[in-house]
């Protein structure tokens, strides 16, 4: 069974076909990158997938299952997780709060109303280890906003794994980040093992052709190019759109 | 005469009251009066919803500009006497000037906090409902008009008020007016786009500042035009402030915000409504547009020509 | 923004019990009269804030749940002759929760100022119901009137002082309650879609439901506090309906401060003090002075009064107190 099966799916807005007639499928356990310049569509079609937004045409199938029509916080339950390219998290609200919400989001006891959130003594054990790895647990009762940009998008994706999703939607997660901390991500997304399938979008080649199994490429919301890494790097069309990209990722040396 | 023939009199007399509802000159009649009133309603909301919708400020004192307007209106008007239409002149500017004080001297500061901004205005209706109290006094005006407004004119074979009629001619007019410059002119454009993508317009170098504070003073003197206007049909008196304000509230919520056509289509619909409400079932007439309101926000939360939400 | 308590004997939170409880022997009647319209209001602004300030949903409209506990009171008084409080408090309880279930349907259709927009719509339609349906007005004017303090039954009827004590001891009932849901996983969700709805949806929150639930209880609370009221009140009349009440717990709220749970409260407190004042002074300039504290409330206080005492309270707690944690 596939993870994903997009189905002819399209969205306007008024005039703007931001994403048009789009078909893929996504087996479980891909590294899927999507590039394509800005206003390609991709954080719609993003978008589409996570629920934030109803398509105008089209279907979206979530293992097996028709997932067109369900509100996106029932598709987190189904295992579905995302990063936004924006920074999401509460940023007035503490480093310890945002993941202990995060956790809480899958379970039921976050309808909970009479027992403290302290008292769930496992899901704050868990929140500790998840900080822990993530090295933030000394800042724990920080207000997000007050981290470096690279520890907020750190904790946003280590907060994006929390619900063990089977699917992981990172939205441009090396945008504003040092060379180092892309690398960190890099490696983050590599080690994240062969049951979980995760759809990528990013312009940092690096991370590109470092983490992906397919590549897709997306322009003005259709696809023109889908496949392995190596046959992307020479097809035709998409040299000619990143031109000017294709000259700097040539002499970075991607391998 | 027994319980059985008492019935059936009253269910004759209900018949013919409800036939005689449908005779031609009173449907035509009850339209008018809600058409005139309409009018009014679309004036009063059409000011507070292109605020709404351009500067994304919801100006909760926007009835009372409008009461304002009436009372100013009433003592140019009826207590100094001057003609009817210098008193809606001097209304609407006497609105305008408050209106452009409230936010130049506080809305402006508070520009990125929505909430805030409107709970202000609220504070404000406080404030001038008082204030209003204190300079005027608590007792009602009597409705008033032109001269040449005074008296009915035949329709139909029965007698109309021309007021109410100059309240529809108005009215249209100042609707096409509205929509020109909305839709028609470089400052209706340049409004437009600040509310679509304020940083792009400033790019552009289009002073928004001066733009907002110009249509934030041309809405409330729409407003206490208004007051004057309406107070042809309701007089003035000291709790207008909210009472208009839920009405402009009910307008916009069934019209949509933003624009003068959600405006004067909500406020035609709604006059209508109320019109053959008072008509039909004089006991629970306020609660048609309440009603109105609910189903719209059942089936059509964003209004019906209001951008879907 | 989660306070720490102080843990030292100077709890400000078991002091100020203290002092309420301790304050009928010390003050006259009339004084505990106007304590019990603090507490009253305390309550009606604590169960608003958790709507307004911790979920982020501004209502112009919860007056409608206050008065209808309210009228309910009135009614049983004025219709079938009773001021049992064992009917009158859940009953009116009952009401004003079926009320504020219909009302958030409607108003949570819309989000933002709309939503604001309708429930004050919503307010002003019960209003208007008040106003014009005969069963709910005492004969020849508007409203009900011949209201008195509640009896517990078998004659046992309520004097001020009693009546103080109770409505004390479900004020504090309440708050403690309230306090858990607060910190409670509800409760901190709220607080997330307060700040990111988006991101709450995309972790699997109901977003809607956590509203709509908000609401709700928010309007329970404001239905018993109407209930009091009721009890309270020598009348009841459409106005505790309309938005001039709704406003009330809004202003003290927002002069408070709306990040704490005790913040309306204080906001209760200095609002009731000042307009006890302001009653001998001047009532006619009253609403003028309400209006003023507010807008300036808005434009210069950035947390609310409240968050400054407990400030306040921290730095000379610290430095009377004994150390603690």
């Amino acid at each position: 069974m596939e993870a994903l099966i997009v189905e002819g799916l399209s969205k306007d807005f008024g005039g703007v076909h931001a994403v048009s007639n789009i078909s893929f499928c996504v087996g479980v356990g891909e590294r899927l990158v999507i590039i394509g310049p800005n206003g390609a569509g991709k954080t719609t079609l993003f978008n589409l997938i996570n629920g934030q937004l109803s398509p105008t045409a089209g279907r979206i199938y979530f293992y097996g299952q028709d997932i067109t029509d369900i509100p996106t916080h029932r598709r987190a339950h189904l295992g579905q997780a995302r990063s936004f390219q924006v920074i999401s998290l509460l940023l007035n609200l503490t480093v310890v709060d945002n993941t202990l919400l995060s956790l809480h989001g899958t379970k039921p006891s976050r309808f909970q109303m009479l027992r403290s959130m302290k008292s769930f003594v496992n899901v704050f054990t868990e929140a500790q280890a998840i900080l822990e790895a993530a090295a933030l647990w000394e800042k724990r009762d920080e207000a997000v906003k007050n981290l470096s940009y690279g520890e907020q998008r750190r904790l946003e994706i280590a907060l994006s794994l929390v619900s063990k999703p089977k699917l992981l939607l990172l939205d441009e997660p090396s945008s504003g980040l040092t060379r180092d901390e892309s690398f960190e991500i890099i490696q983050l997304i590599k080690n994240l093992g062969e049951k979980i399938t995760v759809l990528i979008v990013d312009h940092d080649m690096d991370l590109v052709f470092g983490v992906a199994g397919r590549i897709m490429v997306l322009h003005y919301g259709q696809v023109i190019a889908d496949g392995t890494p190596e046959v992307i790097r020479i097809d035709q069309k998409v040299r000619e759109i990143y031109m000017g990209v294709e000259e700097c990722s040539d002499h970075a040396g991607v391998s | 005469m027994g319980l059985q023939t008492r019935t059936s009199l009253r269910r004759q007399e209900k018949a013919s009251i409800w036939k005689g509802y449908l005779r031609m000159e009173q449907l035509v009649i009850n339209l008018l009066n809600g058409i005139s009133y309409g009018m009014v309603l679309f004036l009063i909301a059409s000011g507070m919803s292109v605020v709404m919708g351009a500067m994304n400020i919801t100006n909760l004192a926007h009835g009372v500009l409008y009461m304002i307007g009436g009372y100013v209106g009433w003592t140019v008007a009826v207590k100094f006497g001057a003609s009817f239409w210098i008193g809606a002149l001097a209304g609407g500017l006497a609105a305008g000037l408050v209106g452009m004080g409230i936010e130049r001297g506080f809305l402006r500061f508070l520009y990125k906090q929505g909430n805030e901004q409107v709970l202000l205005t609220f504070g404000f209706v406080y404030i001038l409902t008082n204030l209003s109290l204190w300079i005027w006094g608590g007792w009602p005006r009597m409705p008033f008009t032109a001269e040449f407004l005074s008296g009915s004119f035949g329709i139909m074979g029965r007698v109309y008020p021309k007021a109410r009629m100059a309240n529809i001619v108005i009215g249209s007019f100042m609707a096409v007016l509205l929509w020109w410059l909305q839709d028609r002119t470089r400052v209706g454009a340049m409004v437009r786009a600040g509310m679509d993508n304020k940083e792009m317009a400033m790019g552009l170098g289009i002073n928004l500042e001066r733009v907002f504070a110009l249509v934030f003073f041309f809405a409330s003197f729409i407003a206490g035009v208004a007051g004057v206007l309406g107070a042809q049909l309701m007089g003035v008196y000291n709790a207008l402030g909210l009472d208009v304000l839920l009405l402009a509230l009910i307008v916009i919520i069934v019209g949509g915000v933003g624009s003068v056509q959600g405006a004067l289509l909500g406020g035609l619909l709604i006059g209508v409504i109320d019109a053959f409400g008072r008509a039909l079932f004089p006991k629970f007439a306020m609660f048609t547009m309440y009603f109105t309101m609910i189903v719209i926000l059942l089936v059509r939360p964003s209004g019906l020509l209001g951008r879907r939400v | 923004m989660m306070q720490r308590i102080n843990r030292t004997i100077f709890n400000p939170y078991l002091l100020t019990i203290a002092i309420l409880v301790v304050a009928p022997l010390l003050f006259s009647t009339y004084i505990q009269t106007v304590i019990t319209r603090f507490l009253i209001f305390g309550l009606f602004a604590l169960g608003y804030n958790l709507a307004f300030g911790y979920t982020g949903l501004l209502s112009l409209g919860h007056a409608a749940f206050f008065g209808a506990g309210g009228y309910t009171v009135a009614v049983l008084k004025l219709r079938y002759s009773s001021d049992l409080f064992w009917i009158g408090a859940p009953l009116g309880i009952v009401v004003a929760t079926l009320i504020a279930l219909v009302f958030g349907f409607v108003a949570l259709r819309v989000s933002g100022v709309y939503f604001l927009l309708v429930t004050f719509a919503l307010g002003q339609l019960l209003f208007s119901v008040a106003w014009n349906v005969k069963w709910l007005n005492s004969p020849g004017m508007q409203g009900i009137s011949g209201l008195s303090l509640p009896s517990l039954g078998f004659g046992f009827n309520l004097g001020t002082t009693s009546f103080y004590y109770l409505v004390l001891l479900i004020f504090v009932i309440c708050f403690f309650v309230l306090y858990h849901v607060v910190h409670s996983p509800f409760g901190r969700a709220l607080a997330g879609i307060r700040e990111g709805e988006t991101r709450m949806q995309s972790l699997g929150y109901n977003t809607w439901l956590y509203k709509y639930l908000a609401f709700v209880i928010s309007g329970i609370f404001a239905g018993v506090a109407g209930v009091l009221f009721g009890y309270y009140n020598y009348l009841i009349s459409p106005t505790h309906l309309g938005v001039g009440t709704s406003f009330l717990p809004m202003v003290m709220t927002i002069i408070g401060g709306i990040g704490t749970l005790s913040g309306p409260v204080i906001g209760a407190a200095l609002l009731i003090f000042v307009e006890h004042f302001a009653s001998i002074l001047t009532p006619d300039r009253w609403p003028l002075i309400l209006g003023g504290m507010f807008v300036l409330a808005i434009m210069f206080t950035r947390e609310g009064i409240g968050v400054y005492l407990w400030k306040l309270w921290n730095r000379v707690s610290n430095r009377y107190g004994s150390a603690h944690r």
